[in-house]
């Protein structure tokens, strides 16, 4: 039980849930406004690539995360634009984007920086620790030395659920997920809402590239990502498309792999702990949560009446 | 209509990307060929496995040892990025077929495929790196012997951990390694470093952690701050881009972190004591040279620390010349013979 008392732990289990709650809540923002966006994987690579590149380029980490959050927003501009205006398949389009995504990272990675990988030299956003709540015992571990981009996504995670559930804006945004004519029919503008909540998902999940690649580290890789846009689609459902469940299950995400780190160092089998995030998944879905209900016109292209 | 008009976009946008991310391969290739002044007129083809040419380790050092080759001895190199395990025979079968005169296959993963593929073009000659093939008169195999170099960092890290007199080291007789999968590539050099630990802080324990992952980052550093926070203030990282996340999390942490494959010095050069070197460039490159020269050799071709096939990239300059010396003596005994590496890992 020493481990679970070990305050890395959990100060691992926050840090392996910002990269999945970031892009989980980015798709939930998508989704409630009707937009299916598979699209996270490749967008956080763009957020994760061209973070490292500005950041590089400006010599300032945080003009570097600027710079990624943009390039991630404008890739699901691209998006957006195909599925709500050209009504195209959006699977098939989140796919099409993931694919172009991790090609285009990895062509420019070789031909900007070279096969010899980002430069040691580039600036990595600062870690913080919270002076007061950093001292609470067990807690406390929450708050010690996490990257900033951390404590910006529990502020995300609020200002999230109060923006969808309490704001005017984000009932707006969820009618034209549930039902898009009678919204059109009071005169809601359903294009312009499902732009916004598909754009404002692109930024959050290019956040979360931002924070693999400058939030942790100082430089991107190949296909960074190792499939966390996926995961965070899973938190998605699993948060049953609201931005706490989505950081909850993220959180459980994050446990699980920490967890998995832990338990090898006391001799348990590397490929069995491997297994252990998935096991949680499919146990927590069967059992747990009960029904996960997406929104109704989720995925359902809408043509404006005149 | 207008959905009809859409789906085909749609279908036009995919197949796009998909078009565009093989291409890829054929301009990454391109980007590489530098058609140095050729009197030989030799060409040499170079197929990597999946990682890539930027995988911070094998594939990245064949292809630096091929550059050489263009360089010195005026071969003409080629380029090609297996995308998936699928493609590693029809890249293969596409050099041969053009008579290309030696074709590198890079990694373990290779080995069916160069099987296959070697028979069929008995004009051509191959070279795989990591994988031993006997019995095909032109295939040769580059192994290395890395638990040699394996031993060596970890023989420096016992002393340093034993001595405690570099900044940052606890009192706590730990150290870390970090490997990348549980495979005999990356447990070689584990099993090194454990045995050259043994020899030098018999009391050191030695925390042994997989990622399952070579290109996972953020992992590595989560795996590197958990060993860190066990007390291991020493990492040796086996795993690739995953190491690199390690490096970089020993860094955060003010502790240490060894290299692999490459001289990694250049990653963090106060946190890096030193690398654990896997000479693919020379050998490559030696390859090359015996194939231009008709000296060419079929079977299994062993780079070890005799003939600077694996060794030590750069030293901190914070570790004492004591250790050094001792280290050098280590590597004097290991070339003598006197002191034989077993490449198997204790569980």
């Amino acid at each position: 039980m020493s481990i679970l008392t070990n305050p890395q732990l959990w100060a691992s289990t926050l840090a392996m849930a910002v990269p999945l709650a970031l892009p989980a809540i980015g798709g939930t923002f998508s989704e409630r406004t009707g937009v299916v966006n598979i699209a996270m994987e490749g967008i956080m690579l763009m957020g994760a690539f061209f973070g490292v590149s500005f950041a590089y380029w400006t010599h300032s980490a945080w003009l570097g995360a600027i710079g990624g959050m943009l390039m991630g927003g404008l890739l699901s501009a691209v998006f957006a634009w195909a599925a709500i205006r050209l009504a195209a398949d959006q699977v098939v389009l989140g796919m099409a984007i993931n694919i172009f995504a991790a090609g285009l990272t990895t062509f420019l990675l070789d031909t900007v920086f070279g096969y010899g990988g980002t430069p040691p030299d580039t600036p990595q956003l600062p870690t913080w620790s919270i002076p007061g709540l950093s001292h609470i015992p067990f807690v406390g571990a929450f708050f010690t030395n996490q990257s900033v981009l951390v404590y910006i996504m529990l502020i995300l995670v609020g200002l999230s659920h109060w923006f969808l559930f309490h704001t005017r804006l984000g009932l707006r945004m969820r009618a034209v997920g549930e039902n898009p004519l009678a919204a059109d029919t009071a005169g809601l503008n359903v294009w312009r809402l499902r732009y916004t909540g598909v754009i404002i998902g692109g930024l959050l999940s290019a956040l979360g590239g931002v924070y693999l690649s400058l939030g942790i580290l100082n430089s991107f890789d190949v296909n960074m990502t190792n499939g966390r846009g996926y995961i965070a689609l899973a938190a998605m459902i699993f948060g049953k498309w609201t931005p706490l469940g989505s950081f909850g299950a993220s959180l459980l995400f994050g446990f699980a792999t920490a967890l998995g780190i832990a338990l090898q160092g006391n001799g348990i089998s590397a490929n069995l702990l491997g297994m252990l995030p998935y096991v949680l998944t499919i146990l927590a879905l069967a059992g747990l949560v009960g029904r996960s209900k997406p929104p109704a016109a989720d995925g359902i292209p809408y043509t404006p009446q005149r | 209509m207008k959905k009809h008009l859409a789906a085909t976009i749609a279908a036009a946008i995919t197949l796009g990307t998909l078009v565009a991310g093989c291409g890829n391969t054929g301009t990454n290739s391109a980007g590489n060929t530098t058609g140095a002044a050729s009197k030989t007129n030799f060409k040499v083809g170079l197929v990597t496995d999946t990682g890539g040419l930027n995988d911070h380790g094998f594939n990245y050092l064949a292809d630096q040892g091929l550059v050489q080759a263009e360089k010195q001895l005026g071969v003409t190199g080629s380029v090609v990025q297996s995308q998936d395990a699928n493609s590693y025979v029809p890249n293969l079968q596409r050099f041969a077929s053009q008579g290309y005169n030696l074709v590198i296959a890079v990694g373990f993963l290779m080995e069916d495929a160069v099987k296959q593929v070697a028979p069929q073009y008995p004009n051509t000659k191959f070279l795989i790196i990591d994988d031993p093939i006997t019995g095909i008169s032109n295939v040769t195999s580059a192994m290395f012997k890395t638990e040699q170099c394996g031993y060596l960092v970890g023989a420096m890290a016992g002393l340093l951990e034993k001595q405690n007199k570099l900044p940052g080291l606890n009192s706590q007789n730990i150290l870390g390694v970090v490997g990348g999968q549980n495979i005999p590539p990356v447990t070689s050099y584990i099993a090194g470093f454990q045995q050259g630990v043994q020899k030098t802080d018999p009391g050191a324990k030695v925390e042994v952690t997989f990622a399952n992952s070579f290109s996972d980052q953020a992992l590595g550093s989560q795996i590197a701050q958990q060993e860190i926070s066990d007390g291991a203030d020493i990492l040796f990282q086996v795993a690739g881009g995953t190491g690199i996340g390690v490096i970089n999390a020993a860094k955060s942490k003010h502790v240490y972190a060894i290299g692999v494959d490459a001289d990694q010095a250049y990653l963090a050069k106060d946190t890096v004591l030193t690398s654990a070197t896997k000479g693919v460039d020379t050998a490559t490159f030696d390859v090359i040279q015996q194939a231009v020269n008709n000296q060419w050799k079929s079977g299994i071709q062993y780079f070890d620390l005799k003939n600077n096939g694996v060794g030590l990239g750069s030293i901190n300059a914070n570790v004492p010349s004591d250790v050094k010396q001792q280290v050098d003596a280590l590597a004097q005994q290991i070339k003598d013979g006197t002191i034989t590496v077993s490449a198997n890992m204790q569980q």
